[in-house]
C-alpha cells in the first residue's frame, strides 16, 4: 500500500469513528448513568441532521456555524422533555419495559421527522472555510474530515474532563454506584439525571450536525445509526467511554479496510465482529464483568 | 422421597389433607375441560368465520393467523423466558425464504419447503443462540438486534442466491391454497396445532422451569438447573415457530423479502405481545389481531401509522403494562380465588 | 453419627485484587452435623459461602465434597452433586407461587427439565406438599412469594433447598430479620432437618444463643482467617477467642 492510501485510509477511518464515537458516547454515558439503553437515541442524530439542514436553508452560508451551536442544543432540550415525561416514570421498571418504551418513542421521532421534512433527501453545503483538501504526504486529505476528527477530539477530551476531574463527573458517577447516600447529601438526584440524558441526546446531536454535509440526510438514519452504535456498545462495553472510543476505532478500521479490500462483504464484517467478542467476552471489552 | 404420591384424593384422609385445595380435584378436572372447550370453540368460531366474511377480509386474516404464530412463538422467549429478542424476524424471515429459494433454485415442492422451513430456522437459530444467550440481558437483546441486521444485510446483498431487495415472486404456491379460503383453512389448521404445541411446551415440567429462570436466573441455577443450555432450548424452539409463521406469510404473499428480517421487523411481534398480554398463552394472539385490524382501519384515516403505533405502545408500557388479556384475566383470577378461597391453580 | 467428612476445605483463599476475603481457610465439616460458621461483618462468610456453592471461584487451595473436587465448578453442578444453598437475601420466584416453586425445585431433581410432554409437573403436587409442610408452609401454597412476610420467605427458601434433595446444607443468617418467635421456628425447623433427615447443616450466624444452642462444631473466622474451631463447647470455653470475637463486634 502506498502512502498516500496508507494516509487516505487513516483519515477515512478516524473519520468514520470520529461520529460514532459521538454517538456511542452518549449512549453509553446514559446507560452508565441510568442505567438504561435508550433505542431512540439515533434520533437525537437524525434530528440534529435534519434540523441543521433546515437552519442551513434559512439562513444560508453562515448557516453551518448557527447550527454547529443551536441544533445539538435544541436536541438537548428534546432530551429533557423525554426524560422528564417519560422516562422518569419508568426507571424502577424492567428492562424490557424501557426498551419498549424508547422503542416506542423511535417510531413516534421518526413519524415526526417525516411530517416535517417529508421523504426527500435532503443536504447541507459545507461552509466554504472547511472546503478544501489539505496535501499530506502525497494524499489529498479533505478539510471537512479534519474538521470532524476535531470535533472528536475535543468531545472526547471534554468527556473526560467532566467525568473525572470535575465535581460534577463525580456527582454522576456516584448516582449509579450509591443514589441514596448522593440524595442524603443534597445533591438533586433527578436533577442530574435529565442533565445526563440531556448531554447524551446534546452529543447525538452534534454529531448529526457534524456528518450532515457528507452524507445524505434521510429517513433511516435513525435505525442505521443506532445499530452501529449499539454493536460498538456491544464490543466496547456499556457503560464506558473508553470502551465507546476503542469500539469506535475497530469499526472505523473494519468498515474503512473492509469498503476498499471486499466491497461486498464489509457491511457483514462489523457483525461478524461483534460475535467474535460476544463469544470470547460477553461483557464487551470495557465492560464490567460476571463472574 | 418417594415421587409417587397422587394429588387426587385417596380414602386416606391424611393424603386428602396433603391436597392443598377445598376444591381439590373437582377444580382440576373441570379446568381441563375449560382448557379442551377453549380451544374447540376458538376454533369452530374462526372456522365460521372464514366462511362468513368476504375475499378481501379472508387475506387479511391469513396474514393475521401467520402473525399469530409469530408472536405466540416470539412470545415464548418474552413472557415466558424473559429474554426480549429484536432478532425474531431472522427466522421469520428465513422461513419464508426457504420456500421462496426453494422453488426458484431446486424447483422444490410447495409441501416439502413448508414443512422444511421450521426445520431450517431452528437449526439456524442454534448458533445464533449459542452466541447470543452468552450475554447478559441487555447486551442479550442488542446482538438480537445485530443478528436481524447481519441477516437484512446477507439477504439484500447476496444478489445471486436471494435476489437482492427484489425478494422472491414466483407461483412456488400451489393453485390450491391460492382459494382464498381454502388457503385460510389450511392455514387455521396449521395455527391451531402450533398453538396446541406450543401451549403445552409452556404447561409442561420444561415450561415450568422456564418461568423459574425467569423469575430468578441465579436460583434456578442454585437449583440445578443448567440456565444456558435450557435457554438455548427455549431459542431454538422459538425459531422453530416463527420460521414456520414466515412459510404461513408466504401462502398469504407469495414472496419473501429482505424487510421481513429486519430488526423493526422484530419488533411487530414484540408489540403484539405487550398489547395482548405477555403474561398470558393467548395475549399474542389477540395483540395480533387487534394489531392488523387496527392498523387496516387506522390506515385508512390517518396517514401517520407509525405515530399512532408508537404512541400506542408507549401508552400501554407506561400504563397498562398487562395488556388487555393480562389485565382481564388478572382481574378474573383474583376474583375466582376470592370466591373458592383457595382454589387450585395447575400450571 | 459416622465420623465420615463429607466437606474438606484446604488453604482456601479468595481473593480481589489485593485484598484476601477469605485467607488459607481450613474447614472441614463431619456428616450429619450442624456446624455454624460465625464472625463479625466482614469476616468472610459470606465469601466462603459464596465458594462453597460456586458462585465464586477459589483463588488457590482445594474443596472437596463427598470425595469430589468441586472447587471452581458451577452453581448448577455443585447443586447437583448434592450441595443446597438457603440464601441471605431472599432469593426466590417472585411471581410463581409456593407450591409451583417448589414443584420447580422438584423438577430439577428428578432430572425433568428438558421435559416438554409429559404432565409429570402436575404429579409432584404431593412430593412438594411435603416440603412445604415441613416448614410450616401448608396454608401458603397457592400464594405468590413475593406477597410472603420475610419470615415465611425465609422458609420457602429452606423448602428450595430442601426439595434438590442435597446431603449438605447451607444457610446464611438463617435467623437475620426475624422476631424471635420466627427465629424460634427457624432454629426448630433446623434441629428438626439434622436430626429427621439426617442432613449435614452449615450456618452463619451472629446470635450466639442460636449458634450454641443448635451447634455441634462451631469455625470462628475473623479478617477472611480461621482463628478457632472444634466442638461447640470447646469453641465457647475459649475465653481468648471469644473475646476477640466479641471485641471486634463492639
Amino acid at each position: 500500500m502506498s502512502e498516500s492510501s496508507i494516509i487516505t485510509n487513516l483519515i477515512g477511518i478516524l473519520t468514520t469513528a470520529s461520529t460514532l464515537f459521538m454517538v456511542a458516547a452518549g449512549l453509553t454515558l446514559v446507560f452508565g448513568a441510568l442505567r438504561l439503553i435508550n433505542i431512540a437515541h439515533g434520533s437525537f442524530y437524525m434530528y440534529g441532521a435534519y434540523l441543521a439542514t433546515t437552519l442551513a436553508a434559512r439562513l444560508g452560508g453562515a448557516g453551518f456555524w448557527v447550527s454547529l451551536v443551536i441544533c445539538p442544543l435544541v436536541v438537548a432540550a428534546m432530551g429533557v422533555l423525554v426524560e422528564v415525561l417519560v422516562l422518569r416514570r419508568l426507571y424502577r421498571r424492567e428492562h424490557l419495559t424501557q426498551l419498549l418504551a424508547t422503542f416506542a418513542l423511535l417510531l413516534i421521532f421518526a413519524d415526526i421527522a417525516l411530517r416535517l421534512w417529508g421523504k426527500s433527501v435532503r443536504s447541507i453545503k459545507a461552509p466554504s472555510a472547511l472546503n478544501g483538501h489539505f496535501q499530506f504526504g502525497g494524499a489529498a486529505v479533505p478539510v471537512y474530515d479534519l474538521f470532524v476528527i476535531g470535533v472528536a477530539a475535543l468531545v472526547a477530551i471534554g468527556l473526560w474532563a467532566l467525568m473525572s476531574r470535575s465535581k460534577l463527573g463525580w456527582r454522576v458517577r456516584a448516582v449509579v454506584d450509591d443514589p441514596e447516600v448522593l440524595a442524603a447529601s443534597g445533591t438533586n438526584v433527578p436533577l442530574i439525571l435529565t442533565g445526563v440524558f440531556a448531554l447524551g441526546a446534546m452529543l447525538a446531536g452534534l454529531s448529526g450536525v457534524v456528518i450532515a454535509p457528507e452524507q445524505a440526510v434521510q429517513p433511516g438514519m435513525d435505525a442505521e445509526i443506532i445499530v452501529a452504535a449499539f454493536i460498538v456498545a456491544v464490543i466496547g462495553g456499556l457503560g464506558s467511554i473508553v470502551g465507546a472510543a476503542i469500539g469506535s476505532l475497530i469499526i472505523g478500521v473494519v468498515e474503512t479496510l473492509g469498503a476498499v479490500w471486499t466491497p461486498s462483504w464489509a457491511s457483514t464484517f462489523i457483525y461478524a465482529l461483534m460475535i467474535l467478542v460476544l463469544a470470547i467476552r460477553p461483557w464487551g471489552l470495557f465492560g464490567e464483568t460476571e463472574r | 422421597m418417594s415421587s409417587g404420591k397422587s394429588p387426587v384424593p385417596t380414602a386416606s384422609s391424611q393424603e386428602e389433607a396433603r391436597v392443598p385445595t377445598g376444591a381439590g380435584a373437582a377444580a382440576r378436572s373441570s379446568s381441563l375441560a375449560r382448557s379442551v372447550a377453549t380451544p374447540v370453540a376458538l376454533t369452530v368460531l374462526m372456522v365460521a368465520l372464514g366462511f362468513a366474511v368476504g375475499g378481501n377480509t379472508l387475506t387479511t386474516l391469513e396474514e393475521v393467523l401467520a402473525l399469530v404464530v409469530f408472536a405466540t412463538a416470539t412470545n415464548l422467549l418474552l413472557g415466558q423466558a424473559g429474554l426480549v429478542s429484536f432478532g425474531q424476524a431472522v427466522f421469520y424471515g428465513i422461513g419464508a425464504y426457504t420456500v421462496g429459494l426453494g422453488w426458484l433454485h431446486w424447483h422444490l415442492s410447495f409441501w416439502l419447503t413448508f414443512f422444511l422451513a421450521p426445520v431450517v430456522s431452528a437449526l439456524v437459530a442454534i448458533p445464533v443462540g449459542l452466541v447470543a444467550l452468552r450475554a447478559r440481558r441487555l447486551y442479550f437483546a442488542l446482538s438480537t438486534l445485530a443478528f436481524s441486521e447481519l441477516a437484512y444485510q446477507l439477504a439484500e446483498s447476496r444478489y445471486d442466491f436471494t435476489q437482492g431487495a427484489n425478494g422472491v415472486f414466483g407461483p412456488f404456491v400451489p393453485s390450491v391454497l391460492t382459494d382464498p379460503i381454502k388457503g385460510y383453512l389450511f392455514l387455521l389448521a396449521v395455527t391451531v396445532v402450533s398453538l396446541l404445541l406450543m401451549w403445552k411446551v409452556t404447561r409442561s415440567p420444561f415450561g415450568l422451569v422456564t418461568r423459574a429462570i425467569r423469575e430468578n436466573r441465579g436460583r434456578a441455577q442454585a437449583l440445578g438447573v443448567n440456565v444456558y443450555r435450557h435457554q438455548l432450548i427455549v431459542f431454538v424452539v422459538s425459531g422453530f415457530f416463527c420460521g414456520l409463521a414466515g412459510a404461513m406469510f408466504v401462502v398469504y404473499s407469495q414472496s419473501a423479502y429482505p424487510e421481513l428480517l429486519d430488526w423493526t421487523s422484530s419488533g411487530t411481534p414484540i408489540f403484539m405481545a405487550v398489547i395482548g398480554g405477555m403474561g398470558t398463552f393467548l395475549g399474542p394472539a389477540l395483540g395480533a389481531f387487534i394489531y392488523q385490524f387496527g392498523h387496516d382501519e387506522l390506515v385508512r384515516y390517518v396517514s401517520d401509522w407509525q405515530l399512532v403505533l408508537g404512541g400506542v405502545l408507549l401508552l400501554i408500557v407506561m400504563f397498562w403494562p398487562d395488556g388487555v388479556l393480562g389485565s382481564l384475566t388478572k382481574v378474573k383470577w383474583s376474583q375466582w380465588r376470592n370466591s373458592l378461597n383457595k382454589g387450585g391453580s395447575d400450571e | 453419627m459416622s465420623e465420615k467428612a463429607l466437606l474438606v476445605a484446604t488453604g482456601l483463599v479468595r481473593a480481589f485484587g489485593g485484598f484476601r476475603a477469605v485467607d488459607e481457610v481450613d474447614l472441614t465439616v463431619t456428616e450429619g452435623t450442624i456446624h455454624s460458621v460465625i464472625g463479625p461483618n466482614g469476616a468472610g462468610k459470606t465469601t466462603l459461602f459464596r465458594l462453597l456453592t460456586g458462585i465464586l471461584r477459589p483463588t488457590s487451595g482445594t474443596l472437596e465434597f463427598d470425595g469430589a473436587q468441586i472447587g471452581g465448578k458451577p452453581p448448577d453442578m455443585v447443586a447437583r452433586l448434592g450441595l443446597a444453598q438457603a440464601f441471605q437475601t431472599t432469593n426466590i420466584f417472585p411471581r410463581m407461587s409456593v407450591l409451583e416453586s417448589v414443584r420447580a425445585a422438584l423438577v430439577s431433581r428428578h432430572h425433568r427439565t428438558r421435559d416438554m410432554f409429559s404432565w409429570f409437573h402436575t404429579r409432584l403436587t404431593g412430593e412438594a406438599m411435603d416440603m412445604i409442610d415441613r416448614v410450616g408452609l401448608t396454608e401458603f401454597a397457592d400464594e405468590e412469594s413475593q406477597t410472603l412476610s420475610h419470615g415465611d420467605q425465609r422458609a420457602l427458601e429452606v423448602a428450595l433447598a430442601l426439595a434438590v434433595q442435597p446431603r449438605l446444607l447451607l444457610l446464611d443468617e438463617p435467623t437475620a430479620g426475624m422476631s424471635p418467635f420466627e427465629s424460634q421456628r427457624m432454629v426448630s425447623l433446623v434441629r428438626a432437618l439434622s436430626r429427621d433427615m439426617g442432613l449435614t447443616v452449615i450456618l452463619s450466624e451472629h446470635d450466639m444463643d442460636t449458634v450454641f444452642g443448635i451447634s455441634d462444631e462451631v469455625t470462628v473466622m475473623h479478617q477472611g482467617k480461621v482463628i478457632a474451631d472444634g466442638p461447640a463447647a470447646e469453641v465457647r470455653a475459649n475465653d481468648e477467642v471469644m473475646s476477640i470475637y466479641l471485641g471486634s463486634e463492639a
